[in-house]
């Protein structure tokens, strides 16, 4: 289900452009907006998503709109709420399909509701760019399923060259969200490490709502691993690497890039010093789109963005993007998601499609440890052997 | 050797926590024959009480302790107050209802306030830590054993010597005696609310420092670990809620060392379903610790039912099959197709819980076979889809009955406890039998409706195959209900005592009915997952279970019109209230409970 | 009486609970066509004896026989195919069914036509089998409804204009006699072979307390073998062949009414001493 949670960061990026096409210093936009439909969770277990979403979506909307919006008129969103469960995303869905304004459609959320909808935004041919749904599955729905989220296939293999190769692990346990995002990613992931020459001594899928490890714990260390790779969102493995902690087991750990949040720090304090994740950006980052994302971001709600913030930011920005080559109809969305070329993304450096797939590829990640309560780049080579 | 002296710590430790919920879930049971779910929400109050403390005034441990104590008794009284004490007197299922609506509205309120995201509860002692086997405690663990022994005994002392003591335990054996010989019982049940809510504060408040942990969607797991736990140690026994939780803890710990951390909960409901069903008064309660449910029918509140007769029924009937042709908006047909589906849940359990009292609080579990059943038949098998919903129909009855009928000895709370237990089992089990299942993976690819090789793909179409499913079980209800088995199962459920003296086999005719009422639900399930394309473990949730009882008693039990009625509303009402988007739920659940107060016997009256 | 002509036979029933027997090696014998009295001070044991013969309750000891057959521990429902019918101390009725369903539930083990005696294998279909007969009512299964309708309203019009217009309402909205005499009525749909009734005539006024018993002796002169435990001791005396009086769970005395009534140890233990909290029905908690 929680299909999304991570974040790679592309080496292209180091060299993109900043956003804003030159010239754009237009006067705001005026007029009938233009509108995009959201279906996302805005109450029930996951709501604390949408919230993200909507602070991203919002601060790209200042940008675009500030800077004239699509040839002159508003770009806007409609948010309906679903709380992510596929009995609302379809009522949704038919919603958006019917209501003309709307030319494309961005989520919902969990891969369930997202896929339950599928059939009904390819029949009435209206995009729906799950941005935060990368099962493997999601964009075989058909030729109006998109994404720019990454597929684990991406990812998993960097962590694995990242832990066996730089790190050196030999021996390593695999603990992962059993969702169909942790499930994925672990297989991918053991097969990488496999390759790299890495035994997996051990394999734990733990449920979404899993507060308690100790045992779990127990396993790992009989299995005598000598490293510990995390598969996990910020809260699990803040919970988890504070477990560890309590357990005396300090081991080297790498986490899926989805740990990327400053609540992982807040929520795992000391126990996740020493921390090893990836991301596609940092704070510190010195690329023109992430500052300028970052500082926004700081000046508009008082705080470190993370990684949903981030990916509703660039979905924003592409679809705009988009509109503006293309045209503002649904068709043409349809057709321009295809064409459009390098557009620059804080989370990718330069999104392209592939058309086959209907995802953006290609992705390489920067390597981050937790140090003195910060995310900072990794410069060490092997730490242990 | 050693790792299972560590399982063996950590499952204490575990059952520690599960000890602070179960305490207070047993006292309430004691005395008002209630399980109460809104205790998690009182968890999760609590725990974010002591966040405010913590964080916002900087209050040292003893006085947030404090403060969460006073913050969750207050709370209790309300609960107690406002949503309790005007339901005396009705229907049993009446308060069971309020505090699930009463607990929307509270894990509202606090996600309101404090925004979903999690937050760090920090806790001065958790640093201090002493090694025992090869890991290690905390001050913290000891402080919770601390705080569920010491209440323990605090409560024991109390009910033993003190004069309220004497009249809670007076209430909790016999509430009409009690009350005849001058206990105020109605004191009772507050002191009860304001000690249980107490405790239920504190334990949010511990346990989120343990984790360091809180956020407003962690009062559900918190309940239903709760409510295991004392069932496991004999439902209203406070020290059997203590040493069952320790039980518990200790099976899932074990559970993980045996099988993998993915088979916790597995382990944990297998474990409560055997109590439930070999030892139903738990593994710790003396023979006549309970006392029996109502000896008759008082579970189903007599009411007059609102007679609809077959002319309007089938007026009505036409007028929606028509109403495509009028009004062809899709998100109208498309609120209606899942209004038609979530019908045929409510036929099933209107039957089930309604007609035979078999209040189940896992009826999602039989959308999820059916559903699981008519995709993989059809992705797998290649079956027509026509016919695989068909058979996924027959396969959730199949299935459903099987996995019940242990349970069928079992009454009231106990019953409903007992398929809460089996609904997560599913689910868990369709979790983890991968070759079968996909496991997390889910189904995907699932082909769209079709009947008799025509593929069903325009809104319209689909509508109206839902609607015709719905109207020919419901009119094979009815006539089902019209015939003697109608008067059968109706009969079993007003007394089963005297129904079994006349010769009605009480398993036959459960089983009979579950058979009949699973059908539907697995037809509901299948069709489902066609027109979803994907589901996966999660697609059919617990939150569906609660959403079918509450279906079928806004409607009336039994009552067939009434549970279709009853999903009109319900699918309807969270669109109309889109508007209110966040507050959405908050009034929902507050839909609820005006609706228990004022007309517990449902819209169109329990037939 | 030997025990030949015996159809129910009772031998030794024993039952206890905690340190407390509340039956005592109890012996008792019915005749076809007789009708027997159980009286006794509050707590003597007889309604934990009429338990104990219906299959409610499990003896620690002794054996039941009906009509020659080994009875004891047989289930309610497997002692109602078997033609036992009997009311309840404090009514039973199904408060949510009407007047009408309450009698026809009497009248559940006669239904034959809905559900067929197939031979083994085919019998486990027997539950889906009945759903579908019930479904489908091909025209035997309608005639067996209607025949048994038209049953019902001739037992309940025994009951003069008492029950007649009250066919369709549901029996919590009936007055208490009427609750009673409805029990009775569905009883009667049975077809018993053997009929106990538990108290039928308490809470009852004095006129409804002689309607009750005129129907009793109606059903005893139809041949009908009762067993019957009254407190009202003129309408045993009336109405019984033989009465059998119990205390503290045993048998103090057996006879014919007059012998009884004059027994000493009968009149000690009305008179003699009041014990009263004794308990009678046992229902374990959350299982049957």
């Amino acid at each position: 289900m929680l299909a999304h949670r991570r974040l790679v960061l592309t080496a292209a990026a180091l060299l993109a452009l900043p956003f804003a096409p030159a010239g754009a210093q237009t006067a705001p936009a005026k007029g009938e907006p233009i509108y995009l439909g959201v279906s996302g969770p805005l109450t029930g277990p996951n709501a604390q998503y949408g919230a993200q979403w909507k602070q991203g979506f919002d601060l790209a909307l200042d940008e675009i709109n500030g800077a004239g919006g699509i040839k002159g008129r508003p770009l806007a969103y409609i948010f309906e709420d679903t709380q992510s469960d596929p009995r609302q995303s379809v009522a949704v869905a038919q919603k958006f399909v019917a209501d003309k304004r709307i030319v494309a459609e961005l989520g919902d959320f969990a891969s369930p509701a997202s896929m339950a909808a599928s059939p009904i935004y390819q029949r009435a041919k209206l995009v729906q760019f799950g941005f935060t749904n990368s099962h493997p599955d999601f964009t075989k729905g058909g030729d109006y399923m998109w994404s720019n989220s990454v597929s684990q296939a991406d990812e998993q293999p960097l962590s694995a060259a990242f832990a066996v190769k730089r790190l050196g692990m030999k021996r390593i346990a695999v603990l992962h969200l059993n969702t169909d995002w942790g499930r994925t990613s672990k297989d991918i992931f053991v097969k990488a490490a496999k390759e790299y020459g890495a035994e997996v001594v051990a394999t734990e899928g733990y449920l979404p709502d899993e507060k308690d490890f100790r045992s779990t714990i127990v396993r790992v260390r009989d299995a005598k691993p000598d490293g510990i790779m995390l598969i996990s969102y910020y809260s699990d493995a803040a919970l988890i690497a504070r477990q560890l902690q309590q357990a005396g087991l300090k081991l080297p750990t790498v986490a899926a890039s989805s740990v990327y949040s400053p609540k992982l720090i807040e929520l795992g304090g000391d126990a996740v010093e020493g921390l090893f994740t990836a991301s596609r950006y940092f704070p510190d980052d010195p690329r023109p789109q992430v500052r300028n994302f970052v500082d926004k971001f700081k000046a508009k709600y008082g705080k470190e963005p993370d990684a949903f913030n981030a990916y509703a930011y660039d979905t924003m920005i592409l679809m705009a993007q988009v509109m503006r080559e293309s045209g503002i109809d649904r068709q043409a969305i349809h057709d321009g998601l295809a064409k459009v070329k390098d557009v620059p993304s804080v989370i990718f450096g330069k999104a392209t499609f592939d058309p086959k797939t209907r995802r953006v590829s290609g992705a390489v990640s920067v390597d981050l440890v937790v140090k003195g309560g910060k995310f900072t780049i990794y410069q060490g080579g092997a730490v242990v052997h | 050797m050693s790792s299972w002296i560590d399982y063996t710590i950590n499952g204490i430790i575990i059952g520690n926590i599960y000890a602070l919920l179960a305490v207070g879930l047993a006292l309430i049971f004691g005395v008002s024959r209630l399980i109460n779910f809104a205790h998690g929400s009182v968890y999760v109050v609590g725990a974010y009480a002591g966040f405010v403390a913590v964080t916002q005034l900087g209050t040292p441990l003893p006085l947030t302790i404090v403060i969460v104590v006073a913050v969750g008794a207050l709370l209790g009284l309300g609960i107690e107050r406002f949503g309790l004490r005007p339901l005396q007197g009705y229907a049993h299922i009446a308060p069971l209802l309020a505090t699930i609506g009463l607990s929307f509205v509270l894990d509202q309120l606090v996600q309101l306030t404090f925004s979903p995201d999690p937050r760090a509860l920090p806790s001065e002692l958790l640093e201090r830590r002493f090694q025992v086997g090869s890991g290690t405690i905390g001050a913290l663990d000891i402080l919770i054993a601390a705080v569920g022994i010491g209440s323990a005994a605090l409560l024991y002392y109390f009910l033993r010597f003190t004069r309220l003591g004497w009249a809670i335990r007076a209430t909790a054996q016999d509430r009409d005696a009690a009350q005849q010989m001058g206990v105020d019982v109605n004191a009772v049940n507050r002191a009860v609310f304001a000690i249980a809510s107490a405790l239920g504060a504190v334990s949010g408040l511990l346990v989120g420092m343990y984790y360091n942990y809180i956020d407003p969607a962690m009062s559900f797991q918190a309940t239903l670990k709760g409510v295991v736990a004392q069932v496991v140690g004999g439902v209203g026994n406070v020290p059997g809620a203590i040493a069952g939780s320790m039980l518990l803890g200790i099976v899932e710990s074990y559970g993980i060392a045996l099988f993998g951390t993915s088979y916790r909960n597995l382990f944990a409901f297998i474990l409560l379903v055997l109590v439930l069903v070999l030892r139903p008064n738990g593994l710790f309660a003396s023979r006549r610790q309970t006392p029996p449910e109502p000896m008759t029918g008082t579970f189903i509140a007599p009411s007059k039912p609102i007679q609809i007769s077959y002319p309007v029924l089938i007026g009505i009937a036409v007028v929606m099959a028509l109403l495509p042709l009028v009004l062809p908006n899709p998100y109208v047909l498309q609120t209606l197709t899942n209004a038609w589906l979530y019908g045929l849940l409510g036929l099933s359990l209107t039957l089930i819980a309604g007609t035979v009292g078999l209040i189940s609080l896992g009826h999602a579990a039989l959308l999820a076979i059916g559903g699981y059943a008519s995709a993989l038949l059809s992705l797998d098998l290649g079956m027509p889809v026509g016919a695989s919903i068909l058979l996924a129909g027959v396969i959730a009855a199949a299935i459903g009955t099987i996995l019940v009928f242990p349970s069928f000895r079992l009454r009231g709370h106990y019953f409903s406890i007992a398929t809460l237990a089996i609904g997560e089992i599913v689910s868990l089990v369709i979790l983890n039998w991968e070759s079968v299942t996909r496991g997390p993976i889910g189904v995907a690819g699932i082909p769209p409706l079709s009947i008799f090789g025509f593929e069903l793909d325009t809104d319209r179409s689909i509508y109206w195959f839902a609607l015709a499913v719905l109207v020919i079980l419901a009119a094979l209800q009815f006539r089902l209900l019209g015939s003697h088995l109608g008067r059968t199962l109706r009969a079993m459920r007003d007394d089963d005592i005297a129904a079994r003296s006349y010769g009605i086999g009480l398993d036959r005719y459960k089983a009979l009915a579950f058979s009949v009422g699973s059908f539907a639900a697995g037809v509901s399930g299948g069709i489902t997952s066609h027109l979803y394309s994907y589901i996966n473990h999660e697609t059919f949730n617990s939150q569906l279970s609660i959403l079918a009882l509450t279906i079928v008693i806004l409607g009336g039990m039994g009552n067939v019109t009434g549970a279709i009625l009853g999903s009109v509303l319900l699918v309807g009402l969270p669109e109309v209230f889109r508007v209110a988007a966040e507050y959405r739920v908050l009034i929902y659940g507050l839909v609820l409970l005006l609706l228990v107060r004022f007309r517990p016997q449902g819209l169109l009256g329990t037939i | 009486m030997s025990a030949n002509t015996s159809f129910l036979e009772v031998r030794g029933l024993t039952r206890r609970f905690g340190g407390l027997t509340a039956v005592n090696n109890v012996d008792l014998d019915l005749a076809e066509g007789e009708f027997l009295s159980i009286i006794g001070p509050n707590g003597a044991g007889k309604t934990t004896l009429f338990n104990l013969m219906t299959g409610h309750d499990d003896p620690d000891g002794g054996t039941v026989t009906f009509m020659g057959r080994d009875i004891t521990r047989l289930s309610p429902e497997r002692l109602a195919a078997l033609g036992i019918a009997r009311t309840f101390q404090h009514g039973r009725v199904f408060a949510n069914l009407s007047v009408m369903d309450n009698v026809l539930v009497g009248a559940h083990v006669r239904f034959k036509a809905v559900r067929p005696a197939w031979p083994f294998p085919l019998n486990l279909l027997g539950p889906v089998a009945e759903v579908a007969l019930a479904l489908i009512r091909p025209p035997s299964v309608v005639a067996e409804e209607q025949r048994m309708r038209e049953e019902a309203l001739k037992i309940l019009s025994r009951f003069g204009d008492r029950l007649l217009p009250r066919l369709d309402n549901p029996t919590y909205s009936l007055s208490y006699a009427n609750r009673r005499r409805v029990e009775i009525g569905r009883a009667l749909a049975l077809g018993p072979k053997l009929l106990l009734l538990d108290e039928p005539t308490a809470g009852m006024n004095q006129t409804e307390t002689a309607e009750m018993q005129a129907l009793i002796g109606d059903l005893k002169k139809s041949g009908l073998t009762i067993l019957l435990i009254e407190h009202k001791l003129d309408m045993v005396m009336q109405l019984s062949d033989r009465v059998v009086v119990m205390d503290n769970g045993t048998v103090i005395a057996n006879g014919k009414p007059a012998e009884v009534r004059n027994d000493p140890a009968v009149i000690e233990a009305y008179l003699g001493h009041r014990r009263a909290d004794r308990p009678e029905a046992s229902v374990p908690e959350a299982a049957q």
